[in-house]
């Protein structure tokens, strides 16, 4: 019982400095936009993706969804590095909570910020692209599970880590690449073979591909299989994510 | 150091009620450099205790050893009778720590910072124990500020409201008052002198300056190299160096040194190493008392300065370590 009152607790405390990060909210909702106003309508023209007959303009917006649900998590997982840096969880160590409940209220509430942002620019976004909620489970299946699971892998490397610039620095060097092969821009199929191989490792491509069927109902690869290796991969991370902590967290 | 402290056979500490902290032969090693190197301690139950060394000493290790924070690599130590690696939790509820650095959460109002502490031990309630401890630092007026602009002064008082909030029988304070400026720190010190004197928690107080632990303590230890050098109270520590030293210089020295070894309570006198004029360094009890005397037989030698000097802390760690008491800037970063 105390273990989901502590989870509260975290989820309250992580929930009051969101509240008042105007730059998170502002950047996060600006940065899609900006990108399919600017990149999405000028390829839209020139672009044009085989098969389903879908238009580049709602691709490449559910596919920059999908980063920033990615980007955002990692985010969250950087909030650690801020609260050790700040001295705060130190004052958190110390106090009579689980470390499992620390990790699982970071993960929680910023995966909620991510469901709720993601909600607000779909309604913007379909005002002008193919953007709709076909499949709200499956969209907020990949939201969620994407971000838990970025923000798990977040917690990994700030549990290690030190400073700010060293997490920038590697999250970058293991985000990019998910980024750039998961189908975000172009679909999978259009690869060639090395990359595509590459494409199909990489779990985010699930993740892409059933966000991309909540929001548009177009998918590349079967839809139960993604959702189910989605699952199978956050329960994963966010046990990597205790266990790195806790052994982050003694001294 | 503690011949009363008993161990079984398993190497364990025997629980002792009276005491609020104890340790056997705690040791931390952080790869190569040695910051805790076999310390024994023991604190009462109620009593105000501080632990003095120079920076680098051991002193946080000891703290964050004491606190859960930190796994000791050998020896046991005990808070309230529960060991801190294997009853964490347990030693978590009775604890409350006011860390050297702020632990603040920078974006939170104090009355948020305190919510959250009131809840993450989940008290009962909430509001009026808030209320009530914001008002006992002082910080009413500014609780709904966010903690990002108070001042160092008020971001301690407010740690100190936070470590007190959830009523620990056992109080750790890391350098409670250093960077304060002198009005600050005087509110802190006022503040624990009230806590003490209420009896109802156990003080913990790490510092490197002498004149806190002398001011506040009524036990403290030394530490040098995370060791412990000498225990007692600050008096008994100074008294033990045989008395205060009088400082005096002379114009015409000869026969001057006999003359005032005959004083009574003059345990010695020594010459200073040095140039002209020559001065003498007496040791004696009660060097205020004695010093009328004292100058009456120095007269005829005609006397240049005189300088009484109690002994200082200072003096106590030098006698123990046989060097001066300043931090080393190469342990102070380790």
């Amino acid at each position: 019982m105390s273990f989901f009152g502590d989870l509260a607790t975290i989820v309250r405390r992580e929930w009051l400095r969101y509240r008042r990060d105007r730059a998170y909210w502002v950047g996060q909702l600006v940065f899609p936009l900006v990108v399919v106003g600017f990149i999405g309508f000028g390829l839209n023209g020139v672009v044009r993706l085989p098969g389903d007959g879908t238009n580049y303009l709602g691709h490449l917006a559910s596919g920059i969804l999908a980063l920033l649900v990615g980007s955002g998590g990692v985010g969250g997982g950087m909030t650690l590095i801020q609260d050790r840096e700040s001295g705060f969880l130190r004052a958190l160590l110390v106090a009579p909570v689980s470390r499992t409940a620390i990790v699982l209220g970071k993960i929680l509430s910023r995966t909620g910020a991510s469901v709720a942002l993601v909600l607000v620019l779909v309604a913007i976004l379909a005002g002008f692209t193919p953007l709709r909620l076909p499949h709200p489970g499956a969209a907020l299946l990949a939201i969620a599970a994407v971000t838990a699971a970025f923000v798990a892998l977040g917690i990994a490397l700030a549990s290690r880590l030190r400073s700010l610039e060293s997490f920038r620095l590697l999250a970058g060097l293991v985000t990019v690449p998910l980024y750039l092969l998961s189908g975000i821009f172009y679909p999978v199929a259009t690869l060639p073979a090395p990359s595509r191989w590459l494409a199909r490792l990489n779990p985010l491509t699930y993740g892409v591909d059933l966000l991309r069927y909540g929001l548009l109902d177009v998918h590349e690869f079967a839809v139960g299989a993604s959702a189910a290796f989605l699952l199978v991969l956050t329960l994963a991370a966010l046990v990597i994510a205790v266990v790195a902590f806790d052994r982050g967290s003694r001294g | 150091m503690h011949p009363e402290a008993t161990t079984n056979p398993a190497g364990r500490v025997a629980p002792r009620p009276e005491l609020a902290v104890e340790a056997v032969g705690l040791v931390k090693r952080y790869g190569d450099v040695v910051a805790l190197d076999g310390l024994d301690l023991s604190v009462r139950r109620g009593g105000f205790f501080g632990l003095l060394g120079p920076n680098g000493a051991g002193k946080s290790t000891t703290v964050s050893i004491l606190a859960t924070l930190t796994t000791p690599s050998a020896g046991h130590a005990r808070l309230l009778g529960h060991d801190v690696v294997t009853e964490r939790a347990a030693v978590r509820r009775d604890v409350g720590l006011v860390f050297q650095e702020t632990t603040l959460d920078r974006e939170l109002t104090a009355r948020e910072q305190l919510d959250l502490h009131a809840r993450l031990y989940h008290l009962d309630e909430r509001p009026r124990r808030v209320r009530e401890a914001l008002a006992g630092v002082g910080l009413e007026r500014d609780a709904d500020r966010p903690v990002r602009g108070f001042s160092g002064g008020m971001k301690r008082r407010l740690e100190l409201a936070r470590g007190l909030l959830h009523k620990p029988r056992v109080l750790f304070l890391d350098e409670p008052t250093l960077g304060l400026d002198v009005a600050a720190r005087a509110a802190v010190w006022e503040r624990l002198r009230a806590l003490h004197a209420s009896g109802e928690v156990t003080l913990f107080l790490t510092t490197h300056s002498m004149e806190e632990a002398d001011a506040l303590c009524e036990e403290i230890a030394i530490v040098d190299h995370g060791r412990l050098v000498a225990r007692g109270a600050p008096s008994a520590l100074k008294a033990a160096l045989g008395g205060d030293v009088v400082r005096i210089a002379l114009a015409r020295p000869d026969g001057a040194a006999d003359a005032l070894a005959r004083v009574p309570g003059v345990a010695r006198v020594e010459r200073e190493p040095g140039d002209t004029p020559e001065r003498l360094l007496i040791t004696v009890a009660e060097g205020p008392r004695r010093l009328a005397q004292l100058l009456e037989v120095a007269r005829p030698f005609e006397v240049l300065e005189v300088e009484l000097h109690r002994p200082s802390l200072e003096d106590v760690f030098l006698h123990h370590t046989g060097h001066a008491f300043e931090p080393r800037p190469a342990e102070a970063a380790a």
